[in-house]
């Protein structure tokens, strides 16, 4: 008996009004804030906050390979280490991590591998860092949105940005952007990543029951989805620059 | 935080020892300021209590959660409190990925000494049922970015996650743990607000709260954790001495020092 009060779901997913239980609409996304560059010792680094999900990523690299026997002579190699706070779940999470999150830390590296350039770092590697601080549903797709930012943020050469959703269905009704109740109580949880270069998927997941007719509807609804959420990422990259023009006219930092 | 290792040139090294001498600091501050400092409250959504506190551009976030189970057996009546610490991998190059090392181990254990020391929790009324229930409250501290210090600014983030919790409040009913429907808060569990100060030595000079380019040059580091009126806790690192009149005087200005900046921060505004 670890705990005192329970995590219980409720039985409805869906208001009387029809409204999700957090107030939106089937297809509305959560509120979504991104910054760049917040953390100083990085090389690239953002901070999502998508919800009630925060996480910050940050990226070091090209540095040189720990372990040695993991370089690759012909290309740099990517490294993706996605983990949790204690404290960032209902009940403590362990400090070491688990199977779920080397599992997430895969699937995101091979879903950010195919808009870098690896092959022109030799022998290199770079390195991502996820840390889901606060955690609400969704968080892999969070983290795969955000671990692109830190990389643009980095300066190391993309074909494109890559942006990530999860689509779901409760109470019999497809939506978008899961939280954490719905997740747990849903019906289906489909997770996806677009590569903007080619505009495919490069992150796919599922779990669930759904009919063809439901899973190709879903797949449309999330190209919508993903695409507000690009414009959100590429807002926050401008924004970076935005504002250091703003401090160099206000005359902050002499001309 | 002494195994740390990085290169540092000497002509840095002797630049922030001869500003030092002149009584001055390589950013502009005297010998015992500290740099600035931050504290948020209720930052974690899914945390009892939480805490984001800056200083200078040291971050670090704090997160309280808690589970009931059997008190160790020589405290049948007393709940418990533990401190972790971890120092990710994206805070600084210096800090690398897998169990907790040295650094980190030593970051946890001097913020709970001088908070166990404090009689800052009041373990007694973490009991549900002696013998049989308490709490146990995990306050994990998680450094975001290293710039110097950490000691002191996890101290002020654990004690803020600490006075901002909110603990569902359980009472014994035939051998089961039930929810009263009220919350324990930072005001039944917190008692004295204690503060742990950090000196750096380099040679014979001595100053407050290191950055990083003077932690990473400095002989060693003194930290002394205070309340008002009473000592709880010292750890000295590094490879300095002290002389005892130098630790005298650093325990009597720590006291001045954390009456002043506990004040200023004013921990109590976020009680809930």
């Amino acid at each position: 008996m670890p705990l005192i009060i329970k995590d219980e779901y409720p039985e409805k997913l869906f208001r009387e009004d029809g409204k999700r239980l957090d107030g939106r609409d089937k297809h509305e996304l959560r509120p979504i804030k991104m910054e760049v560059g917040v953390l100083e010792n990085a090389d690239g680094s953002a901070y999502l906050e998508w919800g009630n999900n925060k996480i910050y990523a940050a990226v070091y690299g090209p540095r040189e390979v720990h372990p040695h026997h993991l370089a690759k002579p012909d290309k740099g190699i990517l490294r993706v280490f996605y983990r949790m706070a204690t404290f960032s779940v209902f009940e403590r999470k362990r400090p070491a991590p688990g199977r779920r999150e080397k599992e997430i830390s895969m699937v995101v590296t091979d879903c950010l591998d195919p808009v870098l350039f690896l092959e022109l770092y030799p022998g290199t590697s770079f390195e991502v860092f996820i840390n889901v601080m606060d955690a609400d549903g969704g968080t892999r797709c969070a983290s795969t949105t955000v671990a692109a930012l830190a990389l643009a943020d980095a300066g190391i050469p993309m074909r494109s940005l890559v942006s990530a959703v999860a689509m779901g269905k409760i109470d019999g009704e497809l939506i978008t952007d899961l939280s954490g109740i719905e997740d747990k109580a849903g019906e289906a949880d489909l997770p996806c990543a677009i590569t903007w270069f080619n505009e495919e998927l490069s992150l796919l997941q599922f779990d669930g029951t759904m009919d063809i007719k439901e899973f190709s509807e879903c797949l449309v609804l999330a190209k919508e989805a993903l695409n507000k959420i690009h414009e959100i990422q590429l807002e926050a990259l401008k924004k970076k620059y935005i504002d250091i023009q703003e401090q160099y006219k206000g005359g902050e930092k002499g001309a | 935080m002494m195994n740390i290792k990085r290169v540092i040139s000497t002509i840095e090294k002797n630049y922030i020892l001869s500003n030092l001498k002149k009584g001055e600091r390589i950013d502009g501050r005297g010998l015992w300021d500290y740099r600035d400092w931050t504290v948020k409250c209720d930052v974690i959504t899914s945390a009892e209590g939480s805490s984001e506190v800056t200083l200078g551009d040291t971050k670090v976030i704090t997160g309280l959660k808690y589970e009931v189970g059997p008190p160790f057996p020589d405290l049948p009546n007393e709940g418990v409190c533990t401190f972790m610490a971890e120092l990710l991998p994206l805070a600084s190059p210096l800090f690398e990925r897998g169990p907790p090392d040295e650094q980190s181990i030593e970051l946890a254990r001097v913020v709970d000494r001088g908070i166990r020391h404090a009689d800052c929790v009041q373990t007694k009324k973490l009991c549900i049922k002696e013998n049989e229930m308490v709490y146990i409250l995990f306050v994990d501290i998680y450094v975001i970015n290293y710039s110097g210090n950490l000691i002191d600014a996890g101290g002020i983030s654990a004690l803020s996650a600490l006075i901002s919790s909110q603990i569902p409040e359980g009472k014994w009913v035939d051998g089961n743990v039930e929810w009263t429907g009220n919350y324990l808060t930072g005001e039944t569990i917190v008692n004295e607000l204690p503060m742990v100060v950090t000196y750096g030595k380099i040679g014979d000079m001595i100053f407050l709260d290191p950055s990083l380019p003077e932690e990473l040059v400095c002989d060693g580091m003194l930290s002394i954790s205070v309340t008002e009126n009473k000592l709880a806790s010292i750890q000295k690192s590094g490879t300095a001495t002290f002389s005892m009149e130098e630790i005298e005087m650093l325990v009597k200005k720590s006291m001045e020092l954390a009456k002043k900046i506990i004040k200023e921060l004013n921990l109590w505004q976020y009680k809930r």
